[in-house]
């Protein structure tokens, strides 16, 4: 199977999701406002800290608005192309995922972007303007090189983002639960909104080496800002591409333990 | 009587069926108590007051809204709407038990299992942080109890008026996300309202969101007068009523039109 027979199958599911979106578009109407509210919420959070604190936990403010908007653009991205794993578990209990394996689409690119999220991509459109918006505003001293290793290292968090969706899926199918899990994963990604070198040990090691939340958001933020990473920048794409293989390996183990119950 | 407590072990029962989640959900409201925590005592290791609050209020605002928000914005109605839209409804229409005496005391049963978890997670918070506390006098304490139970059942009233979304259309999860995201800037762990713009709080103060959790943090650090005090109780009074009268009427319509089509 060729990448452009992948993009044609995605292009398929994502233009069905569309679809999905516009039946219920009162519905999708009143997730935008809500995530936007989310959104405002936390900007005018940032913007008061900002005005009202000269340094936060050795960043300055300026700084900090830089690793909240790492955290935001790369989470909304990610749900954008992975929303599909949050609905994983109905797939393992019904049984329906003995379609997937039946098909001859790779299963783990099925479940991960089978159901690309409509209302994320629209909202990530808002996301970048406030972003450039915000980025504009800061006074940070951006490099080329920094720029440069700020892409790489985005890619490499994308990596990390995708590997630890992999893990919940393949959780999904030994245990046919994943939502706990999803929210979980949410919940401490938010932790990442501000820099992980703030939290006490040992949060913040397993924030660094059980779930790399301070490789995938902390670490791209500090040199984008021109600060001496906490792990250097070789270290932390060795992190992403070894972590990365260990959810393949562990998709890899579960899927041979599906046990196809419900059909 | 003796049935409504036997509903009551029921539910605890059913509530600690599924360890795994309950424990991971419980992970996830320490897990954000932690990060406003660390938060705030990074805020404040600069200065000595922020938007008006002193360390000790700020870090008694979180510990009050973390258990508030298990007590009183936790509930186990959320899925309601589903369960009427899929007709599930009927088999509790069928039992000799009044409808909402039932769904109330399913709403208790898991109030008082959080309420468990929320002082333990306390005690560890409390370990970890070992922060300094305002402590209310005996007069507030039992005034704020009061309006703790009028926040459970405004919450419960309104969980009832999104659950009668489902006798006429399957879409309840878009209003109720916009009722998390009203509930979340009010009352958030994050911070608290009156760090905002007092447009914004005012705009705000006009609906029943700030009677759910927001006035008794206020309550609790003392930042009400007397006068304050007695118009707000009678204002979370008015919301009651009026969002119990709204219940009662919506769900005579509902079960008129209600025909079990799903069963």
């Amino acid at each position: 199977m060729s990448i452009k027979t992948y993009y044609k199958v995605w292009k398929i599911l994502a233009l069905n999701a569309l679809q999905e979106a516009f039946v219920n578009r009162a519905t999708n109407v009143l997730f935008m406002v809500g995530k936007a509210m989310r959104l405002v919420m936390t900007v005018a959070f940032l913007l008061l800290i900002r005005g009202n604190v000269q340094t936060f936990a050795g960043y300055s403010t300026d700084q900090l608005v830089i690793f909240f908007l790492m955290y935001q653009i790369l989470d909304v991205s990610s749900q954008v192309l992975f929303r599909g794993v949050y609905l994983f578990s109905n797939l393992i209990k019904s049984g329906e995922f003995d379609f997937y394996l039946s098909k001859p689409i790779n299963p783990l690119f099925r479940a991960l972007t089978g159901l690309p999220d409509i209302n994320d991509a629209l909202f990530l459109v808002p996301n970048m303007v406030l972003a450039g918006y915000l980025l504009s505003t800061l006074s940070v001293h951006i490099t080329i090189t920094s720029a440069v290793l700020f892409f790489i290292l985005c890619m490499n968090s994308f990596l990390m983002i995708t590997a630890l969706h992999i893990f919940i899926l393949a959780v999904g199918i030994l245990i046919t639960e994943v939502d706990g899990m999803v929210w979980l994963y949410r919940d401490l990604t938010r932790l990442g909104q501000f820099p992980i070198t703030m939290y006490a040990e040992p949060l913040r090691l397993a924030l660094f080496f059980v779930v790399p939340i301070g490789f995938m958001l902390t670490i791209p933020a500090q040199v984008l800002s021109n600060l001496v990473p906490t792990y250097s920048v070789a270290f932390t794409l060795t992190v992403g591409i070894l972590f990365f293989l260990l959810s393949l390996r562990t998709w890899s183990f579960a899927v041979k333990r599906y046990s196809s119950a419900s059909s | 009587m003796r049935k409504y407590w036997q509903l009551f072990l029921l539910s605890w029962q059913n509530g600690l069926v599924y360890r795994l989640s309950l424990l991971l959900w419980r992970l996830r409201q320490f897990l954000s108590t932690v990060m406003a925590m660390t938060i705030w005592t990074v805020v404040f290791t600069s200065q000595q007051t922020a938007f008006g609050y002193s360390q000790a209020q700020m870090i008694t605002y979180i510990f009050t809204i973390s258990i508030l928000q298990s007590l009183v914005l936790a509930s186990v109605l959320n899925g309601l709407s589903g369960e009427v839209y899929s007709g599930a409804l009927s088999k509790e229409l069928v039992k000799p038990l009044n409808l909402f005496a039932y769904l109330g005391i399913q709403d208790v049963a898991d109030k008082a299992k959080n309420f468990i978890f929320v002082l333990i997670e306390s005690a560890l918070i409390f370990m970890i942080f070992k922060p300094e506390l305002v402590l209310p006098n005996l007069t507030i304490t039992i005034i704020f109890l009061v309006w703790l139970l009028g926040g459970m059942l405004l919450n419960f009233w309104i969980s009832l008026l999104f659950g009668a979304i489902g006798f006429w259309s399957p879409q309840s999860w878009g209003p109720r996300f916009l009722f998390f995201m009203m509930v979340d800037f009010t009352a958030g762990k994050l911070f608290p309202l009156d760090i905002l713009p007092q447009a914004v709080r005012a705009i705000v103060a006009l609906t029943p969101f700030p009677y759910l959790s927001y006035y008794q943090t206020q309550l609790v650090l003392g930042r009400l007068d007397t006068a304050g005090v007695i118009q707000h109780s009678f204002i979370l009074l008015l919301w009651v009523v009026v969002s119990g009268c709204c219940c009662i009427w919506l769900w005579k319509r509902g079960l008129q039109d209600y025909s079990a089509a799903g069963q």
